[in-house]
Formats: C-alpha cells, sequence, structure tokens
C-alpha cells in the first residue's frame, strides 16, 4: 500500500514541477512587446519634438508665440504617440484574441481569501471556499453508458441529482495507470459553487487563508483555464472553478487545450 | 440557483404528464423503456445465432410463428456479456416500426413517472451510447435510466435488421 502511494507522490512531485517551471505566458510576453514598442514610439517623438522646438527657437523670435507652438505642437505629437499607441494594442488584442480567453476577475484576487485543500492520488488541490458548493460524503453512483472515463456517474443526494468527476481522470488522465486507480480511495464530494459538478477527493486536509502573493496566479492561459494558480508554499493547484464547470458542461477534459 | 436547476423546475409547471416506464436491470443499474413500446416479455429461450449477423445481433428467436431478432444489449450498452440466468429476459418491443427482443438481465416492474420528475443526463461525452439515454429520473432513492429505444439502433443499423 505504502508503494504505490510513496510512488503516486513522486508522480505528482514531478507534475506540478512541470506547473511551476511553465514559461512566462506569451501574452505576457506579447505586452512586453507592446509596451517597448510604445515606448520607442514616444521616445522617438519626443526627440523630434525637442529638434523642432530647437529650430523654431532659433527661427521665431517672440518667447510667447513659440512657447504656444510648443505647447501645441506638444499636445499634438502626444496625442499621435497615443493614438498609434492605442492602435499598436488594439491590433494586438485583435490578433491574440484568438488564441487566448481572457479570465473574468474574481472577487478573491483582492485581499486575504480562504481555500479548501483536499487531497486525490498524492496530489493536494486547493479550492477557494467562496466557489464551494459544499462537501458530500460520497455514496452510490449509477455510471451512464457511453460517458468519458472521468465521469464516475450520477450520484443521488437527497433530491438533486449530482454529477459526479472521478477527478484522478480528468486531472491527470496519462498518470491514471490501473495501479494508481485501484489505489484510489475516494471518501467525499466537493462541489463546484451552484453547479451539479462534484469532484471525488480521497481526503480534506484543511482550510487556509492565502495572500495574494502566496498564490502564483495564471491569469491568462488558455491552456489550463481550469487553473486559477499555484499554491507556493503547498505546491499544489488553485481551481478556477468556474472554468472547471464550463469546461465539465462542454464534456472537455483536461488535455482538450493541448 | 444554476440556469440547469432553473430549467428543471420550470418543467413542472409546464405539461407534467405521467408514463409508464417497464424497468430492467443491466449489471448494477436499473433503466427504464417506455411501456408503449413494449409488446411482451418471454423467458429465455435458445437464441439461434445467424451466420454473417452484425456483432450487436445476437440472433433470433421464433415467437408464435414469427422471427424476432434480439439484440446484445450488453454489448449496445458498453458492459461486458454475462450468462443467462433464471432472471433473463427477452422483451419485445416496437421500434422504428419494428419488431425486436432485447436481452436483459432482469425485468423489474412498471413505474409512473411525471414529466417533471424525468431530468436530461449530463451532455457529455461523444459515445454513440450516451444518445440511448432519454433521461434520468430519482426512483426512490435509486437513480432510473431512461432509454430512447429509436436511438438504440442508426438508421442503418435498424435499415440492416429489416433483411432478418
Amino acid at each position: 500500500m505504502a508503494k504505490p502511494l510513496a510512488a503516486s507522490k513522486k508522480v505528482m512531485k514531478n507534475y506540478l514541477s512541470e506547473l511551476l517551471t511553465e514559461e512566462l505566458p506569451e501574452l505576457e510576453r506579447k505586452k512586453i512587446k507592446i509596451a517597448s514598442k510604445t515606448d520607442d514610439i514616444v521616445e522617438d517623438n519626443r526627440l523630434e519634438a525637442l529638434l523642432q522646438n530647437v529650430n523654431a527657437e532659433l527661427d521665431i523670435a517672440p518667447h510667447e508665440v513659440s512657447t504656444q507652438k510648443r505647447i501645441a505642437h506638444q499636445d499634438s505629437i502626444e496625442e499621435k504617440a497615443a493614438q498609434q499607441s492605442q492602435g499598436e494594442v488594439a491590433l494586438s488584442t485583435q490578433k491574440s484574441s484568438g488564441d487566448f480567453i481572457a479570465k473574468i476577475p474574481k472577487s478573491y484576487r483582492q485581499g486575504d481569501f480562504q481555500t479548501l485543500f483536499f487531497n486525490v492520488a498524492g496530489l493536494t488541490i486547493a479550492v477557494p471556499l467562496i466557489e464551494l458548493g459544499g462537501i458530500h460524503k460520497i455514496d452510490k453512483t449509477t455510471s451512464l453508458m457511453g460517458k468519458p472515463d472521468w465521469f464516475k456517474g450520477v450520484m443521488l443526494y437527497r433530491d438533486e441529482k449530482i454529477n459526479v468527476v472521478d477527478t484522478a481522470l480528468w486531472v491527470m488522465p496519462e498518470k491514471c495507470d490501473e495501479t494508481l486507480k485501484n489505489s484510489l480511495n475516494y471518501q467525499y464530494i466537493i462541489m463546484l459553487n451552484d453547479s451539479r459538478w462534484g469532484l471525488m477527493a480521497e481526503n480534506l486536509v484543511d482550510t487556509v487563508v492565502l495572500q495574494q502573493d502566496e498564490v502564483k496566479w495564471l491569469d491568462s492561459t488558455s491552456k489550463r483555464p481550469w487553473l486559477a494558480g499555484l499554491v507556493k508554499n503547498k505546491m499544489c493547484a488553485l481551481l478556477d472553478v468556474d472554468a472547471l464547470i464550463a469546461l465539465l458542461n462542454e464534456g472537455s477534459g483536461i488535455n482538450q487545450f493541448d | 440557483m444554476s440556469d440547469e436547476r432553473r430549467s428543471t423546475s420550470g418543467k413542472k409547471d409546464a405539461n407534467d404528464e405521467v408514463l409508464q416506464w417497464v424497468t430492467f436491470k443491466l449489471e448494477k443499474e436499473t433503466y427504464g423503456i417506455n411501456v408503449m413500446q413494449v409488446q411482451e416479455v418471454l423467458r429465455y429461450s435458445e437464441i439461434a445465432p445467424v451466420p454473417g449477423a452484425p456483432l450487436y445481433v445476437l440472433g433470433i428467436i421464433n415467437l408464435r410463428g414469427n422471427v424476432v431478432t434480439v439484440i446484445d444489449t450488453r454489448s449496445r450498452f458498453g458492459l461486458d456479456p454475462c450468462d443467462v440466468t433464471d432472471n433473463t429476459r427477452v422483451v419485445v418491443i416496437e421500434s422504428e416500426k419494428q419488431v425486436i427482443g432485447i436481452l436483459v438481465d432482469s425485468v423489474a416492474e412498471v413505474v409512473y413517472l411525471k414529466a417533471s420528475e424525468i431530468d436530461d443526463a449530463p451532455n457529455v461525452g461523444n459515445d454513440e451510447s450516451a444518445q440511448f439515454i432519454q433521461g434520468v429520473s430519482n426512483r426512490d432513492g435509486e437513480l432510473l435510466i431512461l432509454v430512447d429505444l429509436d436511438q438504440l439502433l442508426s438508421d442503418d443499423e435498424w435499415d440492416e435488421l429489416k433483411q432478418f
């Protein structure tokens, strides 16, 4: 029993290392590129303006006129630069909109927020408490034919029908061999917000108040929309619950964007 | 409250007709088929295999002089085959203007369900068999899977069956 657990923990460590060593997101790189381009344009225009001002001062005697002109000229240059930079941004945004899904700002992205940590196959997953729909003890699930492997089935809870997700199979299908599947001991269902979707969990670890800087936020990735960020000290994934619900509603697996 | 929950409660106000469903078991799950499509339920009798028949056809039986093709429901639902027991039944149904038999582990009962008691199954999975599910219903704490018999076979397969 100890061996598969140790093995799965090792697998998880590698998995999370991969996530944490992720390259700088392309959007951020684009933003930096755009910013430097804009700076260059503004810089060039300022230089041009200064040169023109020097000429103007030499040619025109009255200082008042020259100052007024200078101000007017400076204004038009700034406007021009702003227009140019706006054009650049608009162009880039249009270009990048096809590749990236913008995430809706979350209420927990300001100040401290509480999270629940739970375990699945040695992997710790965090979910913001504000987006937690409830926790149920696992009961009989009725499997439906023709559904993906990660769709465990439907569980009845009072009058509600809960769509149960085999979390390990959804989060890391490529790591789920028979040994790992057999070692899973699911006990709880973590409900996602007010949806009908619930994630299977082996253990509930803790609830922790996190500060913004304790999380490496992943705001602009379309590759893993379900991932809000990574909790640095726990080396674990923080779920973007709404994005996850949307993916589950579509019947999409985790590798949809690969 | 989510949209899907709202849509479910919305059904209650609309046309809440009562339908009868014949329930049967396959492995651990209970399925329901519309009683209007069921002609009769037979004890298991020898099913004569048909050479060259598609995999989903178990064979044929003689029902009072008529030949009825029996479908392998387990394979159709993606389940492993199992041995025939005393409870095994052939449910003779009429669908797509054809009479066929479906082999099931056992037949349970006839239940009455209001339209409001039936929910859509989650719309995930592209597998062909996912289309068989018409809905799900909570029946005394057990989930009943309602099967759309017309979807059990594709148009080509129904046409193929006419040749038997």
